[in-house]
């Protein structure tokens, strides 16, 4: 038995090879197993000379958490030299008293309550200066935005969070 | 009198070199940051970010930053009328509309798109990375207002 199917398979061997040719190419073809290792790497230059401008380098949106706050967080980085600044923009949140920006850790369980127990681990960036609209705060000179990673709108008041923008890399 | 002049000169030759300065800085192209939105993928590995600017002249760019995917067969940009796509979604068989931006150009690194002038942003929310040959969304970045 065993031999007769050897010898069919050894009769038919050019056949078999002219099926398995384009087969297995066309498997190939389809599945470009290859580029599971292979990496094409591109670096674009971005489609606009920005060189002169602040670049943004982390970005979040707000959500709010003690009262309605809705908008965008962005820190940029200035290339000339002078202070790293937060800007909100399409910034909105309740008016209140005594309210300032913050940056915290966005993993601090205080931030998860609307009013803070506890002491917020905090870096201090001002106090608002509108509840509405695009607005900018300097950064500290030396402030580690890998360990702060979260801008919160915060009334000391009453230690109530407004709202919180968890940042992302740009 | 001569001290006058010299002093009169200098102050042109310092009117002209600002003006020039004035001149080259005004002919750097501005583009304006419309959308920005994170990667997510885990069947393929998709992360980084995806931007739309909008140049001087109206026209829309996508630019993908930090961007990171699986390299695959036949992989494009598409913009996708979805607020969000899963993995693997497939769009041929949900009838998702679909404006096409081109080949993935690699699947590593900073790149940009050119997408086609009239795209209704308001309608095609989500940038995906799909592999056209399996219909099969690698990663996809809702777009939110920058």
């Amino acid at each position: 038995m065993n031999s007769i199917e050897r010898s069919w398979i050894w009769r038919r061997r050019w056949t078999l090879t002219a099926v398995a040719i384009p087969l297995l190419f066309a498997a190939w073809w389809a599945f470009r197993p290859e580029k599971l290792w292979v990496n094409k790497k591109v670096s674009e230059p971005a489609p606009f000379s920005s060189t002169s401008d602040p670049q943004p380098l982390y970005t979040g949106q707000l959500e709010g958490k003690a009262h309605q706050t809705s908008g965008r967080a962005t820190i940029y980085k200035t290339p000339g030299g002078e202070k790293d600044y937060v800007r909100l923009t399409s910034f909105t949140t309740s008016n209140g008293p005594d309210v300032h920006v913050l940056l915290a850790r966005s993993d601090d369980q205080n931030l998860t309550q609307e009013i803070v127990k506890g002491q917020l681990d905090s870096v201090e960036l001002g106090p608002l200066k509108g509840n509405a609209g695009d607005q900018n705060y300097d950064l500290p000179t030396s402030v580690d935005l890998q360990k702060y990673n979260a801008v919160v709108i915060y009334c000391e008041r009453f230690h109530a969070v407004f709202g919180v923008a968890k940042l992302e890399s740009f | 009198m001569i001290r006058n002049i010299k002093i009169a000169l200098a102050l042109a030759a310092l009117a002209l070199a600002v003006g020039s300065l004035q001149k080259v800085h005004a002919q750097e192209t501005k583009a304006k940051t419309l959308e920005t939105g994170a990667f997510h993928g885990n069947v393929h590995k998709t992360s980084g970010r995806a931007t739309v600017y909008q140049e001087e002249d109206g026209k829309l760019v996508l630019r993908l930053t930090n961007f990171k995917t699986s390299n695959g067969p036949d992989v494009h940009v598409i913009l996708v009328a979805a607020k969000d796509a899963p993995d693997d979604a497939n769009f041929l068989k949900s009838g998702t509309e679909r404006v096409e931006l081109g080949s993935l150009k690699g699947n590593e690194g900073d790149q940009n798109y050119d997408i086609p002038r009239g795209t209704d942003l308001s309608k095609f929310q989500t940038v995906s990375i799909y592999c056209e040959r399996f219909n099969a969304n690698f990663g996809a970045a809702p777009l939110e207002k920058f």
